[in-house]
């Protein structure tokens, strides 16, 4: 099933991230982040349906909480990015 | 025991604070160290104290709550972060070691104002004074460990924003018994522990920023392992290695029971036994509270002196008779040569959410036995 990950740039940060979500009725995961889409070791993401990253954009920007960057799942778990 | 050393660490706990911390034991590991459950239910347990406060506290977003092991450490962190070679500090007269010794040991040069006991206009007129002569920073302890006494923090937090005065609050003992806001106050930081009025286990504490603090600790934080500096965000910044889990669980819930019982409320009740404690000491021959009835001026803490009993030996009676007191110089020397007891100390009596009435009976009681 094709899946979005927003990048965080701290646990505690998707945390945060995945609580807004929560509150408004959005399923959002809190995850590691695939090693290919970290920059710099461990890293941490929140993994939202395809169906609502538009809505999670909106609160997570309502939040002043915006993803440092989102991928969206492709064919055998390879990612790629979307522009925002 | 009727235990009265509450602002040392309060004894008695809610029960849910040692239910959450056994639950924790059972089902946490670290936050950041897998996404197994056990690292998630971690990372869960971490959040909610951090949300929790943020929520108790007017701190904008829970990051801005660092997990600290103590006030001590909160200071340590805070002064750290603002001390600096040939910078000034002013502090009031009634510091703690945990601040007075951190700023002595990096040479800084501390200007210490002083002001009578219960009198908040002339405190903060001190502190405007001194500020005035210049400062890189300041540190205000919220309320006197040795006498309850209530510091203008707020006024104190105009004067520094208004010479762009960075300021740290020591609020180990007014957090969970006096308000307390951190985007109200403005300040850089304020420190606290976890196991006075907030009945956290001890080996907790909090630092709320204000700023990014520098770090004490460097290590693993579970994050950005390619680095080989810290961070540069909270809360990672200042919270390597492998952090106080069961306790912050612990101490979450008891923030909840500060939450749902009130601050106002806890702080009124410790206050109601505090005055009738010292109202049935003064009418005793041979012994002194340190008192004011106004309830704007002093919490439920106050010390008290023998006219011949040193405070150790009336610590020392009470103590046979059940009686759980501190006596001496309750590690704030500075606090003692301000109010003029710095050279015998004083017996200090301290209340909590838990303390009853009776525990006042049974203090003026045995205080009775024992002097001479």
């Amino acid at each position: 099933m094709i899946h979005y990950l927003m990048m965080c740039r701290s646990l505690t940060y998707a945390q945060r991230t995945a609580r807004v979500l929560e509150k408004a009725g959005i399923a959002a995961i809190v995850t590691k982040a695939p090693q290919e889409l970290t920059t710099d070791g461990c890293g941490y993401c929140v993994k939202v349906s395809e169906k609502r990253l538009a809505d999670a954009l909106i609160n997570l920007n309502k939040a002043n909480l915006p993803p440092v960057k989102v991928f969206v799942s492709g064919t055998k778990d390879r990612y790629s990015e979307v522009q925002l | 025991m009727i235990y009265l050393d509450n602002a040392a660490t309060t004894l008695h706990k809610p029960g849910t604070v040692w239910k959450s911390m056994e639950k924790a034991m059972r089902t946490c590991s670290t936050p950041g160290r897998g996404t197994h459950a056990a690292a998630m239910n971690a990372a869960d347990a971490a959040f909610s104290c951090r949300e929790t406060a943020a929520g108790l506290f007017g701190v904008e977003n829970p990051e801005q709550v660092a997990l600290t092991f103590n006030a001590t450490h909160g200071l340590n962190l805070a002064i750290h972060t603002l001390a600096g070679q040939g910078k000034t500090a002013v502090i009031t007269g009634y510091e703690h070691n945990a601040v007075v010794r951190p700023l002595y040991s990096r040479g800084l040069s501390v200007r210490q104002t002083v002001s009578p006991l219960f009198d908040q206009a002339r405190a903060a007129d001190a502190f405007y004074s001194a500020i005035r002569e210049g400062a890189d920073f300041a540190v205000c302890t919220h309320v006197s460990n040795v006498f309850g006494f209530v510091l203008p923090v707020e006024k104190i937090a105009e004067i520094c924003a208004e010479s762009e005065v960075p300021l740290i609050v020591d609020a180990s003992q007014s957090a969970g018994v006096l308000a307390l806001n951190l985007a109200d106050l403005g300040a850089a930081f304020v420190a606290m522990p976890g196991h006075k009025g907030l009945y956290g286990p001890q080996g907790t504490g909090l630092l709320l920023c204000g700023r990014t603090p520098e770090p004490l600790l460097m290590g693993g934080t579970g994050g950005n392992s390619d680095l080989q500096t810290m961070p540069d965000f909270l809360p990672d910044r200042v919270e390597a290695g492998t952090g106080n889990i069961p306790g912050a669980a612990g101490l979450t819930a008891g923030m909840r029971f500060v939450q749902t019982k009130g601050v106002g409320r806890i702080c009124r009740h410790e206050i109601r036994l505090k005055n009738a404690a010292c109202a049935g000491l003064e009418r005793l021959h041979g012994v002194h509270p340190i008192w004011t009835e106004d309830e704007t001026l002093q919490t439920g803490v106050f010390s008290m002196v023998f006219d011949n009993l040193s405070p150790i030996e009336a610590a020392a009676e009470l103590g046979k008779r059940g009686i759980a007191v501190r006596a001496g110089l309750h590690c704030a020397p500075a606090a003692h040569r301000t109010a003029g007891t710095h050279d015998s100390g004083t017996v200090r009596v301290s209340f909590s959410a838990f303390s009853t009435m009776d525990d006042v009976y049974a203090l003026i009681s045995a205080v009775r036995a024992i002097r001479r």
